[in-house]
Protein backbone atom coordinates (compact mmCIF):
# COMPACT_ATOMS: atom_id res chain seq x y z
CA UNK A 1 0.00 0.00 0.00
CA UNK A 2 2.30 2.42 0.56
CA UNK A 3 4.58 1.14 -2.48
CA UNK A 4 1.44 2.55 -4.64
CA UNK A 5 1.20 5.44 -3.00
CA UNK A 6 4.95 6.08 -3.59
CA UNK A 7 4.50 5.08 -7.24
CA UNK A 8 1.70 7.16 -7.83
CA UNK A 9 3.22 10.05 -6.31
CA UNK A 10 6.21 9.68 -8.44
CA UNK A 11 4.15 8.64 -11.88
CA UNK A 12 1.90 12.29 -10.89
CA UNK A 13 5.68 14.67 -9.85
CA UNK A 14 7.08 12.64 -13.49
CA UNK A 15 3.71 14.05 -15.50
CA UNK A 16 2.98 17.33 -14.05
CA UNK A 17 6.36 19.75 -12.96
CA UNK A 18 3.51 21.24 -10.43
CA UNK A 19 3.05 18.85 -8.48
CA UNK A 20 5.65 19.13 -5.63
CA UNK A 21 5.94 17.32 -2.42
CA UNK A 22 6.37 19.29 0.87
CA UNK A 23 6.95 17.12 4.23
CA UNK A 24 7.40 17.96 7.65
CA UNK A 25 10.56 16.45 7.99
CA UNK A 26 8.94 12.78 7.95
CA UNK A 27 8.85 9.63 5.29
CA UNK A 28 12.59 8.84 5.74
CA UNK A 29 12.55 5.60 3.38
CA UNK A 30 8.96 6.43 1.82
CA UNK A 31 10.51 9.26 -0.57
CA UNK A 32 13.35 8.01 -1.52
CA UNK A 33 11.83 7.15 -4.94
CA UNK A 34 10.73 10.26 -5.18
CA UNK A 35 13.47 12.23 -4.35
CA UNK A 36 15.46 10.07 -6.66
CA UNK A 37 13.06 10.62 -9.30
CA UNK A 38 12.35 14.23 -9.15
CA UNK A 39 14.40 16.07 -6.70
CA UNK A 40 13.49 19.71 -7.36
CA UNK A 41 10.26 19.06 -6.61
CA UNK A 42 11.12 17.72 -3.16
CA UNK A 43 10.88 20.75 -0.27
CA UNK A 44 11.23 19.73 3.17
CA UNK A 45 9.72 22.20 4.98
CA UNK A 46 11.19 21.47 8.37
CA UNK A 47 9.71 20.33 11.89
CA UNK A 48 7.46 22.97 11.05
CA UNK A 49 3.70 22.11 10.00
CA UNK A 50 1.56 25.21 9.92
CA UNK A 51 3.78 27.25 8.03
CA UNK A 52 3.94 23.66 5.49
CA UNK A 53 0.57 24.33 5.22
CA UNK A 54 0.37 28.05 4.44
CA UNK A 55 3.17 27.44 1.86
CA UNK A 56 1.12 24.63 0.09
CA UNK A 57 -1.52 27.41 -0.11
CA UNK A 58 0.41 29.63 -1.86
CA UNK A 59 1.98 27.66 -4.08
CA UNK A 60 -1.29 26.01 -4.91
CA UNK A 61 -2.80 29.75 -5.62
CA UNK A 62 -0.04 30.26 -7.89
CA UNK A 63 -0.53 27.28 -9.94
CA UNK A 64 1.53 23.97 -8.59
CA UNK A 65 -0.07 20.92 -7.57
CA UNK A 66 1.24 20.44 -3.80
CA UNK A 67 1.11 17.11 -1.75
CA UNK A 68 1.47 17.67 1.64
CA UNK A 69 3.01 15.11 3.62
CA UNK A 70 2.85 14.53 7.44
CA UNK A 71 1.82 11.97 10.48
CA UNK A 72 -2.02 12.03 10.42
CA UNK A 73 -1.02 13.83 14.19
CA UNK A 74 0.31 16.35 12.97
CA UNK A 75 -1.34 16.85 9.02
CA UNK A 76 -4.58 17.21 9.34
CA UNK A 77 -4.95 17.68 13.52
CA UNK A 78 -2.25 19.92 14.17
CA UNK A 79 -2.62 22.08 10.99
CA UNK A 80 -6.32 22.11 11.26
CA UNK A 81 -6.77 26.07 10.87
CA UNK A 82 -4.51 26.07 8.21
CA UNK A 83 -6.48 23.52 5.96
CA UNK A 84 -9.62 25.29 6.78
CA UNK A 85 -8.45 28.97 6.18
CA UNK A 86 -5.31 28.71 3.90
CA UNK A 87 -6.63 25.54 1.76
CA UNK A 88 -10.23 24.97 1.47
CA UNK A 89 -11.82 28.46 2.11
CA UNK A 90 -10.19 29.70 -1.34
CA UNK A 91 -10.66 25.49 -2.64
CA UNK A 92 -7.27 25.25 -3.35
CA UNK A 93 -5.93 21.86 -4.97
CA UNK A 94 -3.80 20.80 -2.48
CA UNK A 95 -3.54 17.11 -1.21
CA UNK A 96 -3.28 16.38 2.57
CA UNK A 97 -1.47 12.81 3.31
CA UNK A 98 -1.39 11.67 6.85
CA UNK A 99 0.22 9.02 7.65
CA UNK A 100 -0.14 6.42 10.31
CA UNK A 101 -3.66 7.36 11.21
CA UNK A 102 -5.62 5.44 14.01
CA UNK A 103 -3.59 3.27 16.45
CA UNK A 104 -0.17 2.54 14.19
CA UNK A 105 2.28 3.98 16.32
CA UNK A 106 0.98 2.52 19.21
CA UNK A 107 3.90 2.06 21.03
CA UNK A 108 4.80 5.95 20.79
CA UNK A 109 1.47 6.91 22.90
CA UNK A 110 -1.09 9.50 22.67
CA UNK A 111 0.56 12.84 20.59
CA UNK A 112 1.36 9.97 18.01
CA UNK A 113 -2.45 8.46 17.60
CA UNK A 114 -4.87 9.73 15.53
CA UNK A 115 -8.62 8.73 15.78
CA UNK A 116 -10.10 12.14 15.94
CA UNK A 117 -8.67 13.10 11.83
CA UNK A 118 -11.65 11.99 10.24
CA UNK A 119 -14.24 13.81 12.58
CA UNK A 120 -12.46 17.16 12.22
CA UNK A 121 -11.97 16.77 8.61
CA UNK A 122 -15.22 15.79 7.15
CA UNK A 123 -16.71 18.92 8.47
CA UNK A 124 -14.73 21.38 6.67
CA UNK A 125 -16.32 22.40 3.07
CA UNK A 126 -14.54 22.09 0.05
CA UNK A 127 -12.46 19.04 1.65
CA UNK A 128 -12.60 15.66 0.01
CA UNK A 129 -12.11 13.23 2.54
CA UNK A 130 -10.43 9.29 1.42
CA UNK A 131 -9.47 6.38 3.16
CA UNK A 132 -8.11 3.67 1.66
CA UNK A 133 -8.25 -0.27 2.24
CA UNK A 134 -5.16 -1.30 0.37
CA UNK A 135 -2.94 -0.87 -2.48
CA UNK A 136 -5.70 -0.93 -5.13
CA UNK A 137 -7.74 1.32 -2.78
CA UNK A 138 -4.68 3.67 -2.91
CA UNK A 139 -3.99 3.83 -6.24
CA UNK A 140 -7.54 4.57 -7.58
CA UNK A 141 -7.52 7.65 -4.55
CA UNK A 142 -4.46 9.06 -5.25
CA UNK A 143 -5.62 9.01 -9.26
CA UNK A 144 -8.91 10.82 -7.94
CA UNK A 145 -6.39 13.64 -5.63
CA UNK A 146 -4.34 14.43 -8.10
CA UNK A 147 -7.35 14.72 -10.66
CA UNK A 148 -9.74 16.67 -8.30
CA UNK A 149 -9.43 20.98 -8.88
CA UNK A 150 -10.28 20.95 -4.92
CA UNK A 151 -8.85 19.65 -1.48
CA UNK A 152 -8.66 16.22 -0.36
CA UNK A 153 -7.74 14.58 2.84
CA UNK A 154 -6.18 11.20 2.18
CA UNK A 155 -5.63 8.76 5.64
CA UNK A 156 -3.46 6.68 5.37
CA UNK A 157 -3.47 4.22 8.63
CA UNK A 158 -2.22 0.60 8.87
CA UNK A 159 -0.90 -0.80 5.79
CA UNK A 160 0.31 -4.01 6.16
CA UNK A 161 -3.37 -5.73 6.20
CA UNK A 162 -3.07 -7.25 2.76
CA UNK A 163 -4.98 -6.70 -0.26
CA UNK A 164 -9.16 -6.60 0.33
CA UNK A 165 -10.00 -6.40 -3.55
CA UNK A 166 -8.51 -9.19 -6.04
CA UNK A 167 -7.15 -6.84 -8.65
CA UNK A 168 -7.20 -3.26 -9.52
CA UNK A 169 -10.52 -1.45 -9.05
CA UNK A 170 -13.21 -1.41 -11.87
CA UNK A 171 -14.98 1.33 -10.16
CA UNK A 172 -15.22 4.41 -12.27
CA UNK A 173 -13.45 7.86 -11.50
CA UNK A 174 -16.75 9.74 -11.80
CA UNK A 175 -17.95 7.36 -9.60
CA UNK A 176 -15.56 7.12 -6.80
CA UNK A 177 -15.79 11.24 -7.26
CA UNK A 178 -19.22 10.95 -5.66
CA UNK A 179 -18.63 8.44 -2.95
CA UNK A 180 -18.80 4.75 -4.15
CA UNK A 181 -18.94 2.42 -1.41
CA UNK A 182 -17.16 -1.05 -2.67
CA UNK A 183 -18.56 -4.20 -2.69
CA UNK A 184 -15.40 -6.57 -1.41
CA UNK A 185 -17.92 -9.39 0.03
CA UNK A 186 -21.54 -10.80 -0.80
CA UNK A 187 -23.57 -11.81 1.90
CA UNK A 188 -27.26 -13.10 2.27
CA UNK A 189 -28.42 -9.44 2.66
CA UNK A 190 -29.48 -9.28 6.22
CA UNK A 191 -26.67 -7.56 7.35
CA UNK A 192 -24.27 -5.73 6.18
CA UNK A 193 -20.80 -4.49 7.15
CA UNK A 194 -19.47 -0.93 6.03
CA UNK A 195 -15.60 -0.62 6.84
CA UNK A 196 -12.89 1.76 6.01
CA UNK A 197 -8.92 1.42 6.07
CA UNK A 198 -7.53 -1.06 8.30
CA UNK A 199 -10.83 -2.73 9.38
CA UNK A 200 -12.00 -4.08 6.36
CA UNK A 201 -9.87 -6.58 7.04
CA UNK A 202 -10.95 -7.04 9.99
CA UNK A 203 -14.67 -7.41 8.70
CA UNK A 204 -13.67 -10.10 5.74
CA UNK A 205 -12.36 -11.85 8.62
CA UNK A 206 -15.36 -11.90 10.76
CA UNK A 207 -16.96 -13.13 8.23
CA UNK A 208 -14.13 -15.99 7.99
CA UNK A 209 -15.35 -16.26 11.70
CA UNK A 210 -19.00 -17.34 10.67
CA UNK A 211 -20.91 -13.96 10.07
CA UNK A 212 -22.47 -14.18 7.30
CA UNK A 213 -22.42 -10.34 6.08
CA UNK A 214 -22.07 -8.19 3.05
CA UNK A 215 -19.16 -6.60 3.34
CA UNK A 216 -18.36 -2.89 1.83
CA UNK A 217 -15.08 -1.47 2.08
CA UNK A 218 -15.65 2.74 2.56
CA UNK A 219 -12.78 4.92 0.28
CA UNK A 220 -14.51 7.66 0.58
CA UNK A 221 -15.83 9.32 3.57
CA UNK A 222 -16.25 12.49 2.23
CA UNK A 223 -18.43 12.51 0.10
CA UNK A 224 -20.28 9.52 0.79
CA UNK A 225 -22.68 8.35 -1.77
CA UNK A 226 -26.17 8.84 -0.13
CA UNK A 227 -28.09 6.53 -3.15
CA UNK A 228 -26.01 3.36 -2.38
CA UNK A 229 -26.24 3.98 1.67
CA UNK A 230 -29.96 3.88 1.22
CA UNK A 231 -30.01 1.05 -1.23
CA UNK A 232 -27.77 -1.26 1.19
CA UNK A 233 -29.55 -0.27 4.24
CA UNK A 234 -33.01 -0.38 2.59
CA UNK A 235 -32.29 -4.78 2.21
CA UNK A 236 -30.46 -4.87 5.68
CA UNK A 237 -31.87 -5.10 8.72
CA UNK A 238 -28.72 -4.82 10.50
CA UNK A 239 -26.01 -2.30 9.71
CA UNK A 240 -22.15 -2.52 11.20
CA UNK A 241 -19.82 -0.02 10.32
CA UNK A 242 -16.29 -0.46 11.46
CA UNK A 243 -13.17 2.34 11.76
CA UNK A 244 -10.18 2.18 13.38
CA UNK A 245 -11.43 5.58 14.69
CA UNK A 246 -13.59 7.03 17.69
CA UNK A 247 -16.90 6.23 16.94
CA UNK A 248 -17.81 9.72 17.69
CA UNK A 249 -17.58 11.48 14.30
CA UNK A 250 -16.02 9.50 12.36
CA UNK A 251 -17.39 7.54 9.44
CA UNK A 252 -19.90 5.33 11.45
CA UNK A 253 -21.39 9.09 12.19
CA UNK A 254 -21.16 10.10 8.99
CA UNK A 255 -23.64 7.03 7.89
CA UNK A 256 -25.74 7.86 10.93
CA UNK A 257 -26.58 11.20 9.94
CA UNK A 258 -27.06 10.13 5.89
CA UNK A 259 -29.85 7.44 6.91
CA UNK A 260 -31.51 8.41 9.99
CA UNK A 261 -33.91 10.54 8.20
CA UNK A 262 -33.92 8.54 5.17
CA UNK A 263 -33.60 5.14 5.46
CA UNK A 264 -33.93 3.92 9.23
CA UNK A 265 -32.22 0.30 10.27
CA UNK A 266 -30.56 -0.69 13.82
CA UNK A 267 -26.86 0.36 13.41
CA UNK A 268 -24.12 -0.53 15.32
CA UNK A 269 -20.60 1.58 15.18
CA UNK A 270 -17.38 0.10 15.96
CA UNK A 271 -14.26 2.00 16.69
CA UNK A 272 -12.56 3.28 19.76
CA UNK A 273 -13.70 3.96 23.03
CA UNK A 274 -14.05 7.79 23.53
CA UNK A 275 -10.83 7.58 25.73
CA UNK A 276 -6.98 8.14 25.11
CA UNK A 277 -5.22 4.63 25.16
CA UNK A 278 -3.64 4.23 28.09
CA UNK A 279 -1.03 2.18 27.56
CA UNK A 280 2.25 1.06 25.77
CA UNK A 281 1.81 -2.14 23.31
CA UNK A 282 1.94 -2.94 19.84
CA UNK A 283 -0.87 -2.23 17.37
CA UNK A 284 -2.74 -5.61 17.66
CA UNK A 285 -2.04 -4.50 21.87
CA UNK A 286 -4.25 -1.56 21.40
CA UNK A 287 -6.71 -2.78 19.43
CA UNK A 288 -7.37 -5.32 22.06
CA UNK A 289 -7.08 -2.40 24.72
CA UNK A 290 -9.68 -0.58 22.54
CA UNK A 291 -11.82 -3.27 22.25
CA UNK A 292 -11.55 -3.57 18.12
CA UNK A 293 -9.35 -6.76 17.75
CA UNK A 294 -11.31 -9.14 15.86
CA UNK A 295 -12.07 -11.41 18.95
CA UNK A 296 -13.59 -8.01 20.76
CA UNK A 297 -15.38 -7.26 17.48
CA UNK A 298 -16.92 -10.23 16.79
CA UNK A 299 -18.64 -11.09 20.25
CA UNK A 300 -20.05 -7.42 19.78
CA UNK A 301 -21.63 -7.98 16.39
CA UNK A 302 -22.79 -11.26 17.46
CA UNK A 303 -24.70 -9.95 20.59
CA UNK A 304 -26.03 -6.90 18.07
CA UNK A 305 -27.16 -9.24 14.94
CA UNK A 306 -29.24 -11.56 17.76
CA UNK A 307 -30.85 -8.81 19.55
CA UNK B 1 2.32 44.09 -16.44
CA UNK B 2 2.52 47.84 -15.20
CA UNK B 3 3.27 48.88 -11.93
CA UNK B 4 1.04 52.36 -10.82
CA UNK B 5 4.91 54.16 -10.71
CA UNK B 6 3.95 56.30 -13.34
CA UNK B 7 0.76 57.57 -11.76
CA UNK B 8 0.39 61.55 -10.08
CA UNK B 9 0.83 61.56 -6.59
CA UNK B 10 -2.75 62.70 -5.69
CA UNK B 11 -3.17 58.60 -5.70
CA UNK B 12 -3.85 56.57 -2.68
CA UNK B 13 -3.76 60.04 -1.21
CA UNK B 14 -3.13 59.23 2.49
CA UNK B 15 -5.86 61.55 3.54
CA UNK B 16 -8.28 59.98 1.29
CA UNK B 17 -7.83 56.55 2.98
CA UNK B 18 -8.39 57.60 6.57
CA UNK B 19 -11.67 59.55 5.21
CA UNK B 20 -12.22 56.16 3.58
CA UNK B 21 -11.98 54.28 6.77
CA UNK B 22 -13.43 56.74 8.89
CA UNK B 23 -16.44 56.67 7.05
CA UNK B 24 -16.50 52.92 6.52
CA UNK B 25 -15.97 52.62 10.02
CA UNK B 26 -18.96 55.11 11.27
CA UNK B 27 -21.29 53.98 8.59
CA UNK B 28 -20.78 49.94 9.23
CA UNK B 29 -20.67 51.13 13.04
CA UNK B 30 -17.49 48.71 13.64
CA UNK B 31 -14.20 48.91 15.67
CA UNK B 32 -10.62 48.48 14.07
CA UNK B 33 -9.95 51.86 12.97
CA UNK B 34 -6.60 52.18 14.82
CA UNK B 35 -5.22 49.36 13.12
CA UNK B 36 -6.34 50.42 10.03
CA UNK B 37 -4.56 53.68 10.49
CA UNK B 38 -1.02 52.61 11.43
CA UNK B 39 -0.87 51.06 8.24
CA UNK B 40 -2.30 53.93 5.84
CA UNK B 41 1.01 54.80 4.72
CA UNK B 42 2.76 51.73 3.92
CA UNK B 43 -0.49 50.04 1.55
CA UNK B 44 -0.37 53.58 0.52
CA UNK B 45 3.26 54.02 -1.23
CA UNK B 46 2.84 50.52 -2.03
CA UNK B 47 0.04 50.57 -4.10
CA UNK B 48 0.62 53.85 -5.30
CA UNK B 49 4.75 52.58 -6.72
CA UNK B 50 5.34 49.41 -6.22
CA UNK B 51 3.39 46.66 -6.61
CA UNK B 52 2.75 45.67 -9.96
CA UNK B 53 -1.03 44.74 -10.58
CA UNK B 54 -2.95 45.01 -13.48
CA UNK B 55 -5.71 47.27 -13.21
CA UNK B 56 -8.04 45.02 -15.52
CA UNK B 57 -7.77 41.51 -13.75
CA UNK B 58 -6.99 41.61 -10.03
CA UNK B 59 -5.77 37.48 -10.66
CA UNK B 60 -3.34 38.69 -13.46
CA UNK B 61 -0.84 35.31 -13.04
CA UNK B 62 2.45 37.59 -13.24
CA UNK B 63 1.02 40.42 -10.49
CA UNK B 64 2.82 41.35 -7.41
CA UNK B 65 1.17 39.86 -4.39
CA UNK B 66 0.31 41.77 -0.91
CA UNK B 67 -0.71 39.61 1.49
CA UNK B 68 -2.16 41.48 4.73
CA UNK B 69 -1.76 38.87 7.28
CA UNK B 70 -2.78 41.39 10.05
CA UNK B 71 -6.50 41.21 8.37
CA UNK B 72 -8.26 43.85 10.97
CA UNK B 73 -6.41 46.23 9.20
CA UNK B 74 -8.25 45.85 6.09
CA UNK B 75 -10.63 48.64 5.81
CA UNK B 76 -7.33 50.78 5.06
CA UNK B 77 -6.89 48.08 2.17
CA UNK B 78 -10.46 48.00 1.24
CA UNK B 79 -10.02 51.98 0.35
CA UNK B 80 -6.83 51.31 -1.72
CA UNK B 81 -9.20 48.43 -3.78
CA UNK B 82 -12.04 50.94 -4.33
CA UNK B 83 -8.85 53.37 -6.06
CA UNK B 84 -7.80 50.70 -7.85
CA UNK B 85 -11.22 50.24 -9.45
CA UNK B 86 -11.89 46.95 -7.90
CA UNK B 87 -13.82 47.46 -5.28
CA UNK B 88 -17.11 50.03 -5.79
CA UNK B 89 -18.15 53.04 -4.28
CA UNK B 90 -20.86 51.03 -2.98
CA UNK B 91 -18.97 48.20 -1.27
CA UNK B 92 -17.53 50.47 0.77
CA UNK B 93 -20.76 52.72 1.40
CA UNK B 94 -22.40 48.95 2.52
CA UNK B 95 -19.20 48.68 4.57
CA UNK B 96 -20.69 45.80 7.37
CA UNK B 97 -24.23 45.42 5.82
CA UNK B 98 -26.39 42.56 5.77
CA UNK B 99 -25.47 40.59 2.71
CA UNK B 100 -22.36 42.53 1.53
CA UNK B 101 -19.19 41.05 0.49
CA UNK B 102 -17.25 43.07 2.68
CA UNK B 103 -16.15 41.62 6.15
CA UNK B 104 -14.21 42.59 8.92
CA UNK B 105 -11.13 40.76 8.35
CA UNK B 106 -9.07 40.58 5.11
CA UNK B 107 -11.14 37.74 2.54
CA UNK B 108 -9.57 36.16 -0.22
CA UNK B 109 -12.68 36.02 -1.75
CA UNK B 110 -12.44 40.08 -1.93
CA UNK B 111 -10.63 41.18 -5.21
CA UNK B 112 -7.31 42.09 -4.61
CA UNK B 113 -6.87 40.51 -1.26
CA UNK B 114 -5.04 37.97 -1.29
CA UNK B 115 -5.02 35.78 1.48
CA UNK B 116 -8.01 35.47 4.34
CA UNK B 117 -6.74 36.21 7.45
CA UNK B 118 -7.31 37.93 10.86
CA UNK B 119 -6.78 34.40 12.33
CA UNK B 120 -2.88 35.77 13.28
CA UNK B 121 0.35 34.44 12.14
CA UNK B 122 -1.46 32.78 8.43
CA UNK B 123 -0.62 35.07 6.15
CA UNK B 124 2.98 34.94 6.14
CA UNK B 125 3.16 31.40 5.41
CA UNK B 126 1.27 31.99 2.11
CA UNK B 127 3.42 34.78 0.99
CA UNK B 128 6.37 32.55 1.46
CA UNK B 129 4.80 29.73 -0.84
CA UNK B 130 4.04 32.53 -3.23
CA UNK B 131 7.64 33.78 -3.20
CA UNK B 132 8.21 29.90 -3.44
CA UNK B 133 6.42 29.20 -6.40
CA UNK B 134 7.81 32.48 -8.23
CA UNK B 135 11.40 31.63 -7.54
CA UNK B 136 10.40 28.41 -9.33
CA UNK B 137 8.67 29.71 -12.58
CA UNK B 138 11.58 32.12 -12.45
CA UNK B 139 9.64 35.01 -12.79
CA UNK B 140 10.77 38.38 -11.11
CA UNK B 141 7.54 38.47 -8.48
CA UNK B 142 7.86 40.18 -5.63
CA UNK B 143 5.81 39.22 -2.45
CA UNK B 144 4.89 41.64 0.47
CA UNK B 145 3.44 40.61 3.41
CA UNK B 146 2.45 43.15 6.52
CA UNK B 147 2.40 41.78 9.71
CA UNK B 148 1.03 43.90 12.80
CA UNK B 149 3.96 43.42 16.04
CA UNK B 150 1.63 41.72 17.99
CA UNK B 151 0.97 38.94 15.70
CA UNK B 152 4.51 38.45 15.84
CA UNK B 153 3.47 37.03 19.11
CA UNK B 154 2.54 33.63 16.81
CA UNK B 155 4.83 30.85 16.61
CA UNK B 156 4.20 30.38 12.34
CA UNK B 157 5.70 33.60 11.90
CA UNK B 158 8.50 32.60 12.97
CA UNK B 159 8.62 29.05 11.38
CA UNK B 160 8.02 31.00 8.14
CA UNK B 161 11.28 33.18 8.95
CA UNK B 162 13.39 30.00 9.24
CA UNK B 163 11.42 28.97 6.00
CA UNK B 164 12.11 31.96 4.11
CA UNK B 165 15.78 32.33 5.01
CA UNK B 166 16.14 28.86 4.56
CA UNK B 167 14.87 29.03 0.73
CA UNK B 168 16.34 31.94 0.45
CA UNK B 169 13.47 34.00 -0.56
CA UNK B 170 14.68 37.25 -1.36
CA UNK B 171 11.64 38.30 -3.74
CA UNK B 172 9.50 38.03 -0.27
CA UNK B 173 8.97 41.43 1.78
CA UNK B 174 8.09 41.16 5.27
CA UNK B 175 6.63 44.92 6.63
CA UNK B 176 6.20 44.90 10.50
CA UNK B 177 3.71 47.47 11.17
CA UNK B 178 4.81 48.42 14.95
CA UNK B 179 2.83 49.93 16.07
CA UNK B 180 3.42 49.24 19.87
CA UNK B 181 -0.04 48.06 20.72
CA UNK B 182 -1.95 44.61 20.69
CA UNK B 183 -5.77 44.08 21.66
CA UNK B 184 -5.29 44.54 25.05
CA UNK B 185 -2.35 46.62 25.38
CA UNK B 186 1.14 47.85 24.68
CA UNK B 187 3.35 44.96 23.43
CA UNK B 188 5.84 45.89 25.81
CA UNK B 189 2.99 45.25 28.87
CA UNK B 190 1.63 41.98 27.02
CA UNK B 191 4.50 39.75 25.15
CA UNK B 192 7.81 41.95 24.71
CA UNK B 193 9.07 41.58 21.48
CA UNK B 194 12.56 43.08 22.01
CA UNK B 195 14.70 44.49 19.11
CA UNK B 196 12.45 43.13 16.17
CA UNK B 197 15.19 43.87 13.64
CA UNK B 198 17.64 42.31 15.31
CA UNK B 199 15.39 39.02 15.36
CA UNK B 200 14.89 39.03 11.67
CA UNK B 201 18.51 39.58 11.00
CA UNK B 202 19.23 36.85 13.44
CA UNK B 203 16.88 34.64 11.08
CA UNK B 204 18.75 35.85 8.10
CA UNK B 205 16.88 38.36 6.67
CA UNK B 206 17.84 42.09 5.66
CA UNK B 207 16.18 44.09 8.35
CA UNK B 208 15.97 47.74 8.37
CA UNK B 209 13.40 49.95 10.54
CA UNK B 210 12.15 53.01 9.20
CA UNK B 211 9.47 55.52 10.26
CA UNK B 212 6.12 54.13 8.68
CA UNK B 213 4.52 57.37 8.01
CA UNK B 214 7.46 58.97 6.34
CA UNK B 215 6.50 57.89 2.57
CA UNK B 216 9.70 58.90 1.33
CA UNK B 217 11.25 56.48 3.47
CA UNK B 218 8.99 53.87 3.03
CA UNK B 219 9.53 54.55 -1.02
CA UNK B 220 12.83 54.33 0.16
CA UNK B 221 13.32 51.01 2.15
CA UNK B 222 10.60 49.49 -0.69
CA UNK B 223 12.66 50.45 -3.81
CA UNK B 224 15.95 48.54 -1.55
CA UNK B 225 14.05 45.43 -0.44
CA UNK B 226 13.21 45.02 -4.52
CA UNK B 227 16.27 46.10 -5.91
CA UNK B 228 18.61 43.68 -3.34
CA UNK B 229 18.31 40.03 -4.83
CA UNK B 230 20.80 38.32 -2.64
CA UNK B 231 19.53 35.66 -1.50
CA UNK B 232 17.99 37.10 1.47
CA UNK B 233 14.63 37.87 2.73
CA UNK B 234 13.85 41.04 3.22
CA UNK B 235 12.14 42.34 6.68
CA UNK B 236 10.98 46.33 7.02
CA UNK B 237 10.62 47.46 10.46
CA UNK B 238 7.88 50.60 10.27
CA UNK B 239 7.68 52.22 13.55
CA UNK B 240 4.09 53.59 13.38
CA UNK B 241 1.39 55.41 15.57
CA UNK B 242 -2.05 53.01 16.42
CA UNK B 243 -5.20 55.73 15.54
CA UNK B 244 -2.21 57.68 13.09
CA UNK B 245 -3.83 61.01 11.52
CA UNK B 246 -6.49 61.75 14.27
CA UNK B 247 -5.18 63.45 17.46
CA UNK B 248 -7.46 61.92 19.89
CA UNK B 249 -6.95 57.98 18.12
CA UNK B 250 -2.97 58.18 17.76
CA UNK B 251 -0.98 55.87 20.52
CA UNK B 252 -4.65 55.59 22.80
CA UNK B 253 -5.27 51.66 22.17
CA UNK B 254 -8.67 52.10 22.90
CA UNK B 255 -9.32 52.75 19.48
CA UNK B 256 -9.09 49.18 18.53
CA UNK B 257 -12.07 48.25 19.86
CA UNK B 258 -14.32 51.80 19.44
CA UNK B 259 -16.85 52.21 17.32
CA UNK B 260 -17.20 56.45 16.22
CA UNK B 261 -20.24 58.29 17.46
CA UNK B 262 -21.70 61.30 15.55
CA UNK B 263 -19.49 63.50 17.35
CA UNK B 264 -16.13 61.63 17.34
CA UNK B 265 -16.57 60.31 13.20
CA UNK B 266 -16.95 64.32 12.77
CA UNK B 267 -14.11 65.45 14.71
CA UNK B 268 -11.92 62.57 12.90
CA UNK B 269 -12.99 63.42 9.33
CA UNK B 270 -12.29 67.54 10.41
CA UNK B 271 -9.16 66.50 11.38
CA UNK B 272 -7.86 64.36 8.40
CA UNK B 273 -9.36 67.34 5.77
CA UNK B 274 -7.17 69.80 7.67
CA UNK B 275 -4.25 67.64 7.20
CA UNK B 276 -5.04 67.11 4.03
CA UNK B 277 -4.65 70.98 3.53
CA UNK B 278 -1.77 71.07 5.10
CA UNK B 279 -2.63 73.08 8.22
CA UNK B 280 -2.08 70.37 10.30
Amino acid sequence: MRNAFSDALVEAAKADPKVVLLTGDHGYALFDAFRKACPAQYINCGVAEQNMVGVAAGLAKAGFRPVVYGLAAFVPIRVLEQIKIDVCYENLPVVLIGDGAGLVYSHLGTSHQTTEDIACTRVIPELTVLSPADRFEMTACMELAFASTSPVYLRMGKSDRGDVHASALDVAPAELRIGALLKVRAGAGRVAMLATGSMVRTALQLCEAGMDAEVWSVPSIKPLSQTQLRAIAARADRLITLEEHSIMGGMGSAVLEALADQAPVRIQRIGSADRFSSSCGTWDYLLQEHQIDLAAVLQKVQAFCQE
Amino acid sequence: MESLCDDPMTRFNSQNIRAAVLNMAYHGATVHVGCAFSIVELLAVLYRSHLRVDPANPKAPERDYLVLSKGHGVMAQYACLHELGWLSKDDLARYFQNGTRLKGLADAHVPGIEASTGSLGHGMSVAAGLALAAQLNKTDQKVYVIVGDGELNEGPIWEAALFASHFKLDNLVVIVDKNGFQAMGSTDEVMALGNIEEKFRAFGFDAVTIDGHDEAAIDGAYGQAKANCNCKPKAIVAITRKGKGVSFMEGDNIWHYTRLNPDTHAAALAEVALTKQGAV
